[in-house]
């Protein structure tokens, strides 16, 4: 209460009955003034009729709540899981960014040696890339390839 | 009331028993005797803010959702009352921050009252449409003071500002109440 009469002023203002004590706090105190004045329209508004139609039942409240849980709980087991796809995601796309970039121009000569001329050459030159490169494309084929597949399988 | 369940004498001591208390989790047959018994002046609450009844089932439920979900281990059944209503007065204000609807119920939204209207409904109507006028935190501060009779300190708590501050807005949300019902000419008169 913002004044110590503010409830004697309240009961005053709703039953239309005011003792002098409480009248002669009126001349002194805006705060009650502002109080008596709007509590007795705030009474009746509160005692209006409002709900035409029940409450939500408890039960089903209940039941949605408990539903809603699941789904929280759910979300929070799978988070790490959803942490580790998306470091998997990083690692995978920065491999191939890395492996393309450090050996490009090595990719490009063996692509462009894929012609009649270009396999003589490399025949008669014996230059190919390494073993561990292509051993390196293998791992990061198969990572791509699994996490390609996690991904299907998780959403679905 | 609400004022009972508002009005703390020693509202650190209460927050101890809340931690060091024993309180049973509340299974469905607790649940359902709690909301029976608080969720009709909540559901009051929620709709004489957001002016919908839709939007007062929704967030009366979003409520209990909260409050089963954060399962807040408190003291009594007053606590907890408090609780919902701290929690239901975020919830709607979250809600006009939302919908970008200052005035839960736009002045547009309600048609004027109409001949084809009962008194009791044109009564309902007229004074939803004057309450709606108010900011919603007017209409908070009113109906938690007026009809919770909350204390400052508890009104303050559920609408997050500082309990001394909440004199001067309760002052000013009367002071607009006032001006609009005298405006209406629904004033009555305050002998001085």
């Amino acid at each position: 209460m913002s004044c110590r009469f503010e409830s004697d002023v309240l009961r005053a203002a709703q039953e239309d009955q005011w003792s002098d004590s409480v009248r002669r706090h009126l001349h002194e105190c805006d705060d009650c003034v502002a109080a008596a004045a709007v509590a007795p329209w705030m009474s009746r508004f509160a005692k209006i009729g409002d709900r035409e139609h029940p409450l939500p039942d408890p039960q089903i409240v209940w039941l949605k709540a408990k539903v809603l849980q699941g789904t929280v709980d759910a979300a929070r087991v799978s988070r790490p899981m959803t942490v580790v796809q998306l470091v998997s995601y990083l690692v995978v796309a920065g491999g191939w960014a890395a492996v393309l970039t450090w050996k490009w121009d090595a990719v490009a000569a063996w692509l462009r040696g894929f012609t009649p001329t270009g396999l003589v050459q490399n025949v008669v030159s014996g230059e190919s890339l390494s073993m561990s490169f292509f051993a390196l494309v293998f791992i990061l084929a198969s990572m791509t390839v699994m996490l390609a597949m996690h991904t299907i399988l998780a959403e679905e | 009331m609400f004022a009972a369940a508002l009005n703390l004498s020693a509202p650190l001591m209460a927050e101890a028993q809340t931690r060091t208390g024993n309180p049973r989790p509340m299974d469905e047959g607790r649940f359902e005797a709690f909301y029976r018994r608080n969720a009709g002046s909540l559901w009051s609450y929620l709709f004489r803010m957001t002016g919908h009844e839709a939007v007062a089932d929704d967030l009366l439920q979003k409520t209990f959702f909260r409050f089963l979900r954060a399962n807040p281990v408190l003291a009594s059944e007053e606590h907890q009352r408090r609780w919902l209503f701290r929690t239901a007065t975020n919830l709607a204000m979250d809600h006009f921050r939302e919908t970008k609807r200052e005035r839960a119920v736009e002045l547009g939204d309600l048609p004027e009252s109409g001949a084809s209207m009962e008194p009791r409904e044109v009564l309902r109507h007229d004074m939803m449409k004057t309450f709606a006028e108010l900011k919603p935190r007017e209409r908070a501060l009113l109906w938690l003071a007026h009809v919770e009779e909350a204390d400052h300190e508890d009104i303050g708590e559920a609408l997050g500002v500082k309990t001394h501050s909440v004199k001067v807005l309760l002052f000013r949300a009367r002071k607009r109440l006032g001006e609009l019902l005298t405006k209406k000419g629904l004033a009555p008169e305050v002998r001085r």
